[in-house]
């Protein structure tokens, strides 16, 4: 994080702290459409999404008091964020969560592969699939459990380091690296199914 | 290196984490094994479809979202130094009226043994409060203390165990 950047969230916090009215405008022209978004990536539905974005923002103004500028405001409202969505998947019943251990490559006692291998990367860049197979990463993203997809969503799909998700959600480096690995071996596994059903034989 | 071992370090081995002796030995088995081949492009090409899917992925805020969503956040937030102020208030309020019974139990003589005990050792370094006790015991008339005494009081109240009462039935 820079210097600058550090600075301008200190100063914006300190406003919301004084309960100025356009640091209120301010936080939200910054960070609305950011905390939509993840919240949308994570929750999958628009009214769950809002509802968790209003939770966010009002706990970010509520305790922009114990707020200490030892990460960037961003990392901070980020992990608010992910939090309230958890909360409110937990809340929800679920019951259609893969377990990922299915979808985990096989080898035989030797370590060597045990499933015959199928080399579909020059097939996806087709156009037409481009779409579909848009819509199957996020479908099968969705399935997974919350301890794989929170991971897989901010690193993978909001484009985060491995260092940033880890301080947002509390883990260690290698413990980030390690199910984000998982969920993408997962999800290779999903669209080699996916794509070998399209096309048989 | 077997091919199981090769494809859980895959991770490192595409973000470039990886170092450059580890890095020749997976080359190397990937060249000469077709399914380790196949799996790397494949895993490969997962990642890189999400990272593509990222650009698209961006839900665009829907203005009535947005709308709603910056009406309440607004007007919570302007609400809310109000609603602080309420809730001190009513700390304040809380936090007389247990001093003001404090002090009537302590003027009637009839404080557990253990708040006596803390006003005692209090009084004895606390000249002010001393005298404002002693004064509360002559006169054994009840009344909201001054500030200063109150805040003393409500500190020695802290020591007590949540939920103890301070004073005899």
């Amino acid at each position: 994080m820079s210097a600058e950047r550090w600075k301008e969230d200190e100063v914006l916090l300190e406003r919301l702290r004084k309960g100025a009215p356009d640091a209120v405008n301010e936080l939200l022209r910054l960070f609305q459409g950011k905390i939509f978004n993840l919240a949308m990536s994570i929750l999958k539905n628009e009214s769950d999404a809002e509802e968790a974005a209003q939770d966010v923002f009002m706990t970010v103004i509520r305790k922009a008091d114990t707020f200490k500028g030892n990460s960037a405001l961003y990392s901070w409202m980020y992990r608010i964020c992910v939090n309230t969505c958890l909360m409110r998947l937990r809340g929800k019943r679920r019951n259609d969560t893969v377990s990922i251990e299915e979808f985990m490559p096989i080898f035989t006692d030797e370590g060597m592969h045990a499933s015959p291998m199928d080399d579909w990367s020059k097939e996806v860049e087709r156009k037409a699939l481009n779409l579909e197979l848009g819509q199957m990463i996020r479908k099968f993203t969705d399935q997974l459990s919350e301890k794989y997809k929170v991971v897989f969503v901010l690193s993978d799909i909001e484009g985060l380091s491995n260092e940033e998700t880890a301080k947002i959600l509390g883990l260690t480096v290698p413990a980030v690296k390690s199910r984000l690995h998982r969920a993408r071996l997962y999800l290779r596994e999903q669209l080699s199914r996916y794509l070998q059903e399209g096309n048989p034989g | 290196m077997n091919c199981k071992e090769l494809a859980y370090m895959l991770a490192d081995y595409f973000d470039g984490s990886m170092d450059l002796r580890l890095r020749e030995e997976l080359d190397s088995h990937i060249a000469r094994c077709e399914p380790c081949m196949k799996f790397a492009k494949t895993y490969r090409k997962t990642c890189d479809k999400t990272k593509e899917l990222r650009k698209d992925i961006e839900y665009q805020i829907p203005q009535d979202v947005r709308d709603r969503l910056e009406n309440f956040v607004r007007s919570a937030a302007l609400k809310y130094p109000e609603m602080v102020k309420e809730y001190r208030e009513q700390v304040d309020r809380e936090r007389r009226e247990k001093v003001t019974a404090l002090l009537s139990a302590a003027a009637a003589g009839r404080l557990s043994s253990i708040t006596a005990l803390l006003v005692e050792t209090h009084c004895v370094k606390c000249p002010e409060c001393k005298e404002y006790f002693d004064k509360r015991r002559k006169a054994g008339n009840a009344g909201a203390a001054p500030k200063a005494i109150e805040s003393h009081v409500a500190l020695l109240m802290e020591s007590l165990p949540p939920d103890e009462e301070f004073f005899l039935a």
